[in-house]
């Protein structure tokens, strides 16, 4: 049985100009930002979605988490209906947004997640242990009584991935999660990640980075449009220019600008 | 969801709102000292005004006290679900809340009880200030409480409709604005007798309008249970009618905002 399944999902967003749309020039019309997109994440296995910006790899993690319900088709998490089921679903999904900011700023770091912890049905007896282990896997014990409005991108970051782990998700949906994140701290995220199957966790993670997906996933889904453009497995052999390849194979775009040193000679 | 942990979830959201306004630190202060000044210069108004006017044959300043601080309650009350959600979507905190598995209506219940909580103290010590200023109250507390759990059940609705309102269209304010502004037709400063016929029925349309009646005689006249029994009737009717209709509006416009991907629009 898969983690996630989602069969043939259709997300279109439509824009609705506001009265006397004469004055500006609000866009009209509807943007299909997923296309009968088909797609099977196995359980306990990292699954990287790659793909340019607006290709709709933000919006399947939304679809997974209930965030958005699919206009067509249908997104099951361990056979639960998103539509139908959406508690179940919650229960079993931890989000980290890649809206950093995403937390109370007067509240502490600890304080947060704390409070996030109750709303997931963390009991009281377990939930401050459960953070302190999760503030010290994301290097965040000493800034666990900080106010999170004086953390910086890369801390609220790290706190966005604690809170998503809060919940012991089954699926855990992580949003370009070292988007913000020095070398160490990323390094040091992706070991993280690598544990994660060990517990039969599912991830699904959107980047932009190649050493990333080749570092944690073991397959890369190309998003493309809102369409799924390719699948493939991740071997322990595959080779970062391996995978930038596939990927612009696939998309068909420019792989790399011109080297400075060329453009400096003409 | 068991009573034990819908408990905890609003003691920690309770938590979250104490720890938030006391670090804001001058907030209180400032919001405290607004307060007194408004008591003060409603006392100078009912001096100006002299004891020959006596609205319902109660001292203007009671009449007044009563009137602006519980109709002041009501709005905040209101007010407070329309901010719950609104700052919820400007932390971008309201997308991740909706991924727990706390359902939504609850989750906006109990913030806005917290609220509420905040408002009842500030209502008592309104109260308590009117008396130093020498408001004479014949306070029959018995009567004043279902007067109180009823105005309070028509407001959460109310402010559940905002909240909707807020969701669907972004302007929840609109509600806010159409209760602040119908403050004249419901004897929050003078009575509703001094009105024309046609402005006094659209007043007994407004729910504060039975409730500040209702409150005036049990916190003015000490009158018995079976005195208010009248208004007692009307508050319920509204109750009945409006905590069903909020509620479908809101997991209504809930769901819509999932499907459209509108919610974190504000």
């Amino acid at each position: 049985m898969p983690a996630v399944k989602l069969d043939s999902v259709s997300k279109i967003f439509r824009h609705r100009p506001a009265l006397f749309n004469w004055l500006g020039r609000e866009r009209e019309g509807e943007t299909r930002a997923l296309d009968r997109i088909t797609l099977e994440v196995a359980a306990g296995s990292v699954l990287v979605l790659l793909g340019p910006n607006g290709s709709g790899k933000t919006t399947t993690l939304k679809l997974i988490s209930t965030m958005l319900l699919p206009d067509e088709g249908r997104v099951l998490v361990q056979q639960f209906n998103t539509c139908e089921d959406s508690r179940a679903v919650r229960e079993r999904v931890g989000f980290a947004v890649a809206t950093e900011r995403s937390f109370f700023p007067r509240l502490s770091a600890r304080e947060n997640l704390d409070f996030f912890a109750t709303l997931d049905d963390i009991p009281r007896k377990t939930r401050a242990e459960r953070v302190d282990e999760l503030l010290a896997r994301t290097g965040l014990s000493e800034a666990a009584d900080t106010l999170v409005m004086k953390f910086s991108s890369g801390m609220y970051q790290r706190l966005g991935i604690a809170r998503a782990l809060v919940k012991h998700p089954a699926v855990v949906l992580l949003d370009e999660p070292t988007r913000s994140l020095d070398p160490g701290s990323a390094a040091q995220f992706w070991n993280l990640v690598r544990e994660l199957p060990a517990q039969n966790t599912t991830v699904i993670l959107t980047t932009h980075n190649f050493n990333e997906a080749v570092a944690v996933g073991n397959s890369v889904a190309v998003l493309f449009k809102g369409t799924l453009a390719a699948e493939r497995k991740l071997s322990a052999t595959m080779r970062v220019d391996e995978l930038r390849s596939f990927y612009f194979q696939t998309t068909g775009e420019l792989e790399e600008v011109e080297p400075v040193a060329s453009r400096s000679l003409r | 969801m068991s009573l034990l942990s819908t408990l905890d979830k609003a003691s920690v959201i309770v938590r979250r709102d104490l720890l938030t306004a006391v670090r804001y630190r001058t907030g209180f202060l400032l919001s405290s000292a607004g307060a007194v000044t408004e008591l003060a210069a409603f006392y100078y108004l009912s001096r100006a005004v002299g004891p020959g006017f006596r609205p319902e044959g109660l001292e203007y300043f009671s009449f007044l006290l009563v009137g602006t601080g519980f109709f002041t309650f009501l709005l905040m009350g209101v007010h407070s679900f329309l901010q719950t959600v609104q700052e919820a979507q400007q932390t971008g905190t309201l997308e991740v809340l909706m991924t727990t598995p706390t359902s939504p209506p609850v989750l906006v219940f109990l913030s806005a009880m917290s609220a509420f909580a905040a408002n009842t103290v500030a209502l008592l010590f309104y109260l308590a200030a009117g008396l130093l200023f020498g408001a004479p109250l014949h306070l029959n507390f018995a009567a004043s409480i279902p007067v109180f759990l009823l105005s309070v059940i028509i407001a959460i609705s109310i402010g559940l409709l905002a909240a909707a309102l807020q969701l669907a269209i972004q302007k929840g304010s609109a509600v806010v604005w159409a209760l602040g502004s119908v403050w004249f037709l419901t004897g929050t400063m003078f009575p509703v007798q001094t009105l024309p016929k046609p402005l006094r029925d659209v007043g007994a349309l407004i729910p504060i309008t039975h409730s500040l009646e209702a409150m005036r005689m049990a916190l003015l006249e000490g009158a018995p249970l079976r005195a208010l029994a009248h208004e007692l009737l009307i508050l319920s009717a509204f109750a009945v009618v409006l905590v069903p209709a909020s509620l479908l509006f809101f997991t209504w416009t809930l769901r819509r905002a999932r499907i459209e991907g509108t919610l974190s629009f504000y």
